[in-house]
């Protein structure tokens, strides 16, 4: 029995590597078959090219567009990641990220921290693998494998101020009768922060969460999204929003919603309702800064949605004018040469290589038959005698015009325009020139 | 007018303006503001850079600066004003049947004249031409005598 059994482990072993064997077999028609024709996610393209497709001039194209884009999505992280800011529930489902190397996407509902998850996920080893893995396959260079994650060591600081900014936040709604100038204050102290942005968040965060602890639930959550999302537009805003409130609203749920406003409100009725959603921002007083930076702010807070479509029509708008101009212009080689670069410029892929201080254009002078490059090579020499000349101060001039005069006069070639010889402009009317 | 337009002081700022316009006619104009030729010139530049502004980008120089002396000793600029167009950092000739055909020297006469001029020079170039023919009748075209090398 003993022996059956072991036989028939062995037939089992010898079975399973049988059908190892033949699913290594199949595994390798697969590769061919996908090798035959395959998707490209970067061009959104079934090929047939296998790997040679990431050399083409079209996907090296449209791969530079996509990680722009995906860049753009990343520097609202990394403002994230240099200045954490508390999430709020409401906001939480509008925060996320798309991540197109693991194809994954990264909510933040029940995160506390905006774009903690992300941070989380792009410092992590299975999206270093999968980046990896995605710029193997198509291309782009290990060397911007750093501009697409995030380092440990930026994470661990992070969670640093993190952990002091929750403290700050207790603290503040414990102190959340106290007025609102207060909280925000300590947070600033705390973790000495030099960027406004953040202090303005922080201490919008600090309000919204003594808000949400007061009366009415509803009416909060509009005014958080009116504020939240009209940087410019708070003054039309305004409008609407205190006839609300004078028609729904009784001013006593206002007032004690928020302490700063009660003296105010009790004096005169008309100011304040223009001045209710400016004070839950932060005023000149409250040493806030002004709606224009703030607008800059609000349109990093919202991850994602615009940028994406920005760099949609731009990119399309200029596929559509690249394919109308015509390739045999002057230039087109320059210009296509310039146009890529000033793109990875604007990326910031590229170090900002100026040209040097002795760049010249080509430029056909007056005097000079020949191409145009020509010209500016005779100008270059000129210029090198020049400089001979005047490191040789004591040389009589003489002598040199005598040097220069003999080269010249071959050159003198003005150019007789067709146009001229038309019209039959007599040419001695025109032109003295030395014989 | 010449706060009008961008005015360029530097060979930097030059450089980099012929090198950044892609696609479109850069037009130079090299000139003094006080000079009164120039001024009309300019008057003519700063009402029409706007209309042209699909096509061309229009900016003034200052010769008197010391740093484009440079660009005043290549372009050899003996007359101001004189203005020069580019296309994509290649120098654009016109053949107007003066003696030189590498600059505009001298003033607009209107507007229109200007416009026809750098729409001729982007249609050429846009053919791949490094010279066109100046649109312009003859007698619209400011007249000048060179002299080669002060002979």
């Amino acid at each position: 029995m003993v022996r059956t059994t072991v036989e028939v482990e062995q037939e089992e072993t010898k079975s399973d590597s049988d059908s190892k064997i033949q699913s290594k077999k199949s595994d390798k028609k697969r590769k061919k078959k996908s090798s035959e024709f395959e998707f490209c996610k970067v061009c959104r393209l079934n090929h047939d090219q296998g790997q040679r497709h990431r050399y083409f001039p079209n996907h090296k194209k449209s791969l530079s567009i996509f990680f722009s884009r995906f860049q753009t999505k990343l520097a609202d992280v990394r403002f994230f990641l240099k200045n954490p800011t508390l999430l709020r529930p409401e906001h939480a489902s509008r925060n996320r990220l798309w991540c197109v190397f693991c194809d994954s996407d990264i909510d933040e509902l029940g995160s506390s921290f905006a774009c903690s998850n992300a941070i989380n996920h792009l410092a992590s080893k299975s999206h270093l693998k999968n980046l990896r893995h995605f710029l193997w396959k198509y291309g782009g260079g290990m060397d911007c494998i750093d501009n697409f994650r995030i380092l440990e060591a930026d994470v661990a600081k992070w969670e640093k101020k993190c952990n002091s900014l929750k403290s700050g936040a207790v603290s503040s709604k414990e102190a959340s009768h106290g007025p609102v100038l207060g909280p925000s204050n300590d947070i600033h102290n705390e973790l000495n922060y030099v960027n406004v942005n953040s202090y303005t968040n922080s201490s919008k965060h600090s309000i919204d969460s003594r808000i949400s602890s007061g009366i009415m639930p509803l009416q909060n959550h509009t005014n958080e999204y009116q504020v939240s999302n009209s940087g410019p537009f708070e003054v039309a805003n305004a409008g609407l929003y205190s006839e609300d409130f004078t028609s729904n609203l009784p001013l006593e749920t206002y007032s004690g919603t928020s302490s700063l406003n009660l003296n105010v409100l009790k004096g005169i009725q008309n100011l304040t309702q223009i001045f209710v959603p400016e004070v839950a921002g932060g005023n000149v007083h409250t040493g806030a800064p002004p709606p224009w930076f703030e607008a800059v702010e609000e349109s990093q807070v919202n991850v994602g949605v615009q940028p994406v479509l920005g760099s949609f029509a731009t990119s399309s708008s200029k596929s559509g004018k690249s394919k109308k101009l015509n390739p045999k212009r002057v230039g087109a080689a320059w210009a296509e040469k310039r146009k890529m670069e000033l793109e990875m410029e604007k990326r910031g892929e590229l170090v900002n290589n100026e040209c040097d201080a002795n760049w010249l254009p080509n430029f056909g002078r007056v005097w000079q038959s020949g191409s145009r490059r020509e010209s500016r090579k005779e100008f270059e020499l000129e210029k090198q005698k020049v400089l001979k000349l005047e490191t040789q101060p004591e040389e009589p001039r003489l002598k040199l015009k005598v040097e220069i005069q003999p080269e010249e006069p071959i050159k003198i070639q003005p150019y007789i325009s067709k146009r001229m010889v038309r019209l039959k402009f007599p040419l001695h009317c025109m032109f003295s020139i030395s014989p | 007018m010449c706060y009008l337009l961008r005015t360029l002081t530097k060979k930097q700022e030059v450089d980099s303006i012929i090198r950044d316009t892609i696609d479109k006619v850069l037009v130079l104009r090299f000139g003094r503001a006080s000079d009164s030729a120039c001024l009309h010139l300019d008057d003519v530049l700063c009402k029409s850079a706007r209309e042209v502004s699909k096509f061309a980008s229009v900016a003034l120089v200052d010769i008197d600066s010391e740093d484009v002396q440079v660009y005043v000793k290549y372009f050899d600029i003996t007359f101001i004003p004189s203005t020069i167009f580019f296309f994509n950092a290649h120098h654009m000739k016109m053949d107007s049947g003066t003696a030189d055909h590498t600059k505009w020297v001298g003033a607009f006469h209107q507007k229109q004249d200007f416009i026809d001029v750098v729409e001729a020079i982007f249609r050429g170039a846009m053919k791949g031409k490094l010279i066109v023919n100046c649109p312009l009748p003859p007698e619209r075209i400011p007249k000048y005598q060179l002299l080669y090398k002060d002979v």
